[in-house]
């Protein structure tokens, strides 16, 4: 039966959370224009046993699964190598990857080679009278661009965080494991050493995040949002220019190139909210906005605004919240 | 006649306006807070070229001409008045009267170091008993075995604490009066000079401004500028050159006032609304922003005039006249929309204020300015 | 070593958001009248190449596609901050493209200028954000591929590049020749031209070629069977609701309705 590809991984040998976001938008798709969903597990370690069960339980019935030494953290050419590979002798429609390290890196490259057609960046997948319609966000996230493709085989990246896990769906799969031969000396590009940057609160799980923006002025107004996210059980975000100026970690950066969140809570202080900032937090339940500037886009995004010198308001605002909460 | 600015002028205006945006607004308070010489920001203005702007390149300048030297000097005092005056200082009533004045020899020797940043300049001309008054200035120059000895004592310099060079002038001739003087280019490391005094300032406070004490100074033969006598003239011209770098100090200063006010009379709320939609208010902006575009018209005439070698004295004096009053008016009236806030140190329109007002004084006060622009005037209208 | 930097001029992406609007003729943002810009991350680009030419004495081109008129000002600042010579490819139709037939436009740019041990972009422009034209440029040049990085170590041997991934970053070795795509971070802030190189730029080469001198591939064609069926501003489906009075009535509002939407 024809099909679509669903790329997963397993790095470190737990099933990425993006794969399942795929299996998402696989299913979403699936129904209307009369396609299996094939799931392609790569990675490499023990793990790579029970990752399939768990796409099983999430409804993808049949996993290809390529373990190879070479399939580790960051190692895109062994990657693309190991999915051109099954890709060719599987032949799907539809391949869906994760618009993440990996696949920003590999699926225009695959799309290619696959002389199939590519749209990236995904936030969201439908289809209609045979076409896959995927929309993206475009000019900093001012405007959402609606692109339809009738052409096959195509290729979607989809941006991490933009659909939800599937509910569990249950349903008595298979694995069928794909040798795939590489050596080192085939890849382009060797990953030779990974450093993790220390980070203590998962940004893209905090339910409540405080970020900074160009408006603090330097890095000492940051002390006052950590606090500030502390009485409020979050953590603390910037925009880019922070993080651009060392303001701030590069982990703590959030938007477009950064991290994006859905946190229930976003408090805005000092971010003109005018480029791709904007794009990885408009998914918050409620963004409340401070800015000196009235006409900051913001503003425009936000569902409660103050319009001060956020040193006028978040010392008292820290203060307030400590009294209502009883701190 | 309007001045056009050409692709490389929007282009630097573009770029020290980001060197000022980055470097200069983040430090301006502190700097005037503490009266700190700003000197990890000028050593990447020097970088840049800023420090020897309209020096040929062969001297280690950026050949810039008049025209985009304003510009430039805009942006940098739109940030910090205070620094920009230690870079006007230095290009100039320093740079300047060595590249028009001095020998060969002379412009090898000092231009390339001033350019860089390596040295900075300083010019010593006012005296205490020596203002507006300044050609019966009274240091004194003798010609003794083959060397000058100067003795005097210089005031109000810019740049004294830091300056490396001094251009120094003093009597050397028996004629009263501009013509008895000579001009001279003074190391600091000479013997029997020093620093004196150092002022404490109502404004420009990053920038030093000391008294320069000759006591027998010894100067070689060959550090005269020009020639014996030449003194007065060199320091008049010079000082029009310099005129067309306060008349863009003032710009600077009055484009703060604009746009701080603009900004705060959006957020400020009284009476229900933005205080920014009173009429009064909106007058108030209104008159600021014709009043600093025809300081600025005033200020590039006569800047792309000296770049066209044509004679600029009168102009020079015009824009240099106009738009330090205009500073001046412009930052009185931004304390005035901010009301009590204005007259914190929370927002920058208080330095602005202080500021502002050296404009209207060093480099020929207004009355001096008026003075000047009167013997420029047509017998007949 | 020879690199080329592929810069685009776009609409500065911080234009205010009532000069925002999108043409529905072209799909496109409206670009008239509004002030135009290096893309965000090309000067990243250009700070990464640039920073390579002052280590090494790298030899930097940059290249751009776009109608001649509206380039050049992109072109002088990227000569002004050292860039040695600059290439237009002047396409009228440039604005409309999408990032893969600009990626086979500019692959055939860089075959015609000849040699290029790496070519840096954006890691995304900041109008269009597809992140395609750094894998398709290596595609099309049979040339290895590393996007999102930093910075570039080049020593003896293979360069090796620094990636930045979400939780800090992967050191690559790279097999030249390499396309990369370059995002912000401290190490690259783009340098301000000095005024003597501002002066210079314009005695440096700019070559002008129009589509028809450039030989694009065949092969692959992801841009096409896409099609763009709409570019639409969103509806803001709520207004922000503006807290008012002094600092302190600000604080005790904005205090309750946090309270109110369960959120303290």
């Amino acid at each position: 039966m024809p099909d679509i590809l669903v790329v997963a991984t397993a790095p470190d040998g737990k099933l990425s959370r993006s794969s399942l976001e795929l299996v998402a938008g696989a299913h979403a798709i699936s129904g209307p224009l009369g396609l299996g969903v094939t799931a392609l597990l790569l990675g490499t370690g023990p793990g790579l046993a029970d990752a399939p069960q768990v796409l099983h339980h999430h409804g993808v019935a049949r996993v290809l699964r390529v373990d190879h030494p070479l399939l580790t953290a960051g190692e895109s050419d062994a990657y693309l190598r190991a999915i051109e590979k099954a890709a060719r002798a599987e032949r799907p429609e539809i391949v869906l990857v994760s618009a993440d390290t990996m696949g920003r890196d590999i699926a225009a490259r695959l799309a290619w080679r696959l002389g199939a057609a590519l749209v990236t960046e995904c936030f969201e997948l439908a289809a209609g009278d045979g076409a896959v319609v995927a929309r993206r966000q475009v000019y900093g996230g001012r405007a959402v661009a609606t692109m339809a493709v009738t052409r096959r085989p195509a290729v979607f990246s989809i941006k991490p965080r933009s659909l939800d896990v599937p509910a569990p769906a249950p349903v008595p799969g298979t694995v069928e494991d794909l040798a795939v031969e590489m050596d080192p000396g085939d890849l382009p590009t060797r990953v030779r050493q990974v450093l993790r940057e220390q980070s203590d609160v998962g940004l893209e799980d905090a339910q409540v995040v405080v970020g900074g923006g160009r408006g603090m002025g330097g890095p000492d107004g940051f002390a006052q949002l950590g606090e500030l996210a502390s009485v409020l059980g979050g953590a603390v975000g910037a925009s880019r220019p922070p993080a651009d100026s060392g303001w701030v970690p590069l982990s703590w950066q959030v938007g477009q190139t950064g991290k994006t969140i859905r946190p229930a809570l976003y408090v805005a202080v000092g971010i003109s909210g005018a480029t791709q900032h904007v794009a990885g937090v408009s998914g918050s339940r409620v963004i409340v906005a401070i800015n000196r500037d009235p006409e900051a886009p913001i503003f425009s995004v936000a569902h409660l605004g103050i319009v001060a010198d956020y040193r006028e308001i978040v010392p008292p605002l820290i203060a307030k919240i400590k009294e209502l909460k009883g701190l | 006649m309007a001045v056009q600015l050409s692709d490389e002028h929007r282009m630097i205006q573009a770029m020290v306006r980001e060197f000022a945006t980055r470097e200069l607004l983040p430090i301006a308070a502190d700097l005037d807070q503490h009266s700190r010489f700003p000197r990890e920001a000028l050593k990447r203005a020097a970088e840049l070229g800023l420090m020897g702007m309209t020096v040929p390149e062969d001297y280690g300048g950026a050949g810039m001409e008049p025209l985009a030297y304003v510009v430039a000097q805009e942006e940098l005092a739109r940030a910090c008045a205070g620094f920009q005056t230690i870079v006007s200082v230095n290009n100039s009533l320093v740079c300047e009267p060595i590249l028009r004045w001095g020998s060969e020899a002379q412009k090898q020797q000092y231009l390339p170091d001033l350019a860089s940043g390596r040295k900075l300049g300083c010019y010593c001309l006012t005296e205490p008993s020596a203002g507006s008054d300044a050609m019966s200035l009274r240091t004194t120059a003798v010609l003794r075995d083959g060397e000058w000895r100067l003795s005097g004592t210089k005031i109000f310099v810019t740049n004294g604490a830091e300056a490396d060079l001094c251009l120094v002038y003093a009597r050397s001739e028996p004629e009263p009066g501009a013509r008895g003087l000579s001009a001279y280019l003074v190391e600091k490391s000479f013997p029997g000079a020093s620093v004196g005094k150092i002022e404490k300032k109502l404004g420009i406070r990053c920038s030093s401004t000391t008294e320069i004490v000759l006591d027998d100074c010894r100067v070689p033969e060959g550090n005269l500028l020009g020639e014996r006598g030449a003194g007065g003239r060199i320091a008049l011209a010079t000082l029009d050159g310099g005129r067309i770098g306060i008349a863009a100090q003032a710009l600077g200063i009055t484009r703060a006032c604009l746009e701080a006010s603009a900004e705060y009379v959006q957020q400020r709320r009284q009476f229900g609304r933005p205080i920014g939609e009173f009429q009064a208010v909106r007058w108030a902006l209104a008159d600021m922003a014709t009043r600093l575009e025809a300081a600025r018209l005033l200020t590039h005439r006569a800047a792309a005039m000296r770049g066209q070698g044509l004679p600029c004295t009168r102009e020079a004096a015009m824009a240099k006249l106009f738009a330090s009053e205009t500073a001046m008016w412009a930052a009185h009236k931004a304390v005035q929309l901010f009301g009590g806030y204005g007259y914190t140190q929370d927002y920058p329109v208080e330095r602005y204020f202080r500021d502002a007002k050296i404009a209207e004084i060093y480099e020929g006060t207004s009355e001096i300015q008026r003075l000047v622009i009167s013997r420029h005037l047509p017998a007949r209208s | 070593m020879d690199v080329v930097v592929c810069l685009k001029q776009v609409v500065d992406p911080e234009l205010p958001v009532r000069d925002f609007a999108v043409d529905p003729g072209t799909q496109r943002q409206v670009r008239e009248g509004r002030p135009l810009v290096i893309s965000t991350y090309d000067e990243n680009a250009l700070e990464v190449a640039l920073q390579l030419k002052d280590a090494s004495g790298a030899k930097v081109k940059v290249l751009t596609l776009g109608p001649q008129a509206a380039v050049g000002d992109a072109i002088r600042l990227a000569l002004a901050m050292g860039a040695d010579e600059a290439i237009v490819v002047d396409d009228p139709r440039a604005p409309e493209l999408s990032g893969a037939e600009k990626a086979r436009m500019l692959a055939a740019a860089i075959r015609r200028i000849g040699h290029a041990d790496l070519v840096l972009t954006g890691c995304e422009s900041a109008d269009w954000v597809e992140r395609v034209v750094a894998p398709l440029l290596a595609e099309d040049l049979d040339a290895a591929c590393v996007t999102f990085v930093s910075r570039v170590e080049s020593g003896d041997g293979a360069p090796v590049v620094r990636r930045l991934v979400e939780d800090g970053c992967h050191l690559v070795e790279v097999r030249l020749p390499a396309v990369l795509s370059v995002t912000s971070d401290e190490s690259n802030r783009p340098r301000l031209p000095k005024v003597k190189d501002i002066m210079a730029a314009k005695r440096k080469p700019v070559h002008t070629w129009s589509p028809a001198d450039l030989t694009c591939s065949s092969a692959g064609d992801p841009g096409a069977g896409v099609e763009v069926r709409g570019v639409v501003v969103p509806e803001r489906t709520s207004r922000c609701e503006f807290l008012s009075g002094d600092p302190a009535e600000q604080v005790a509002a904005l205090a309750q309705r946090l309270r109110d939407q369960k959120l303290l």
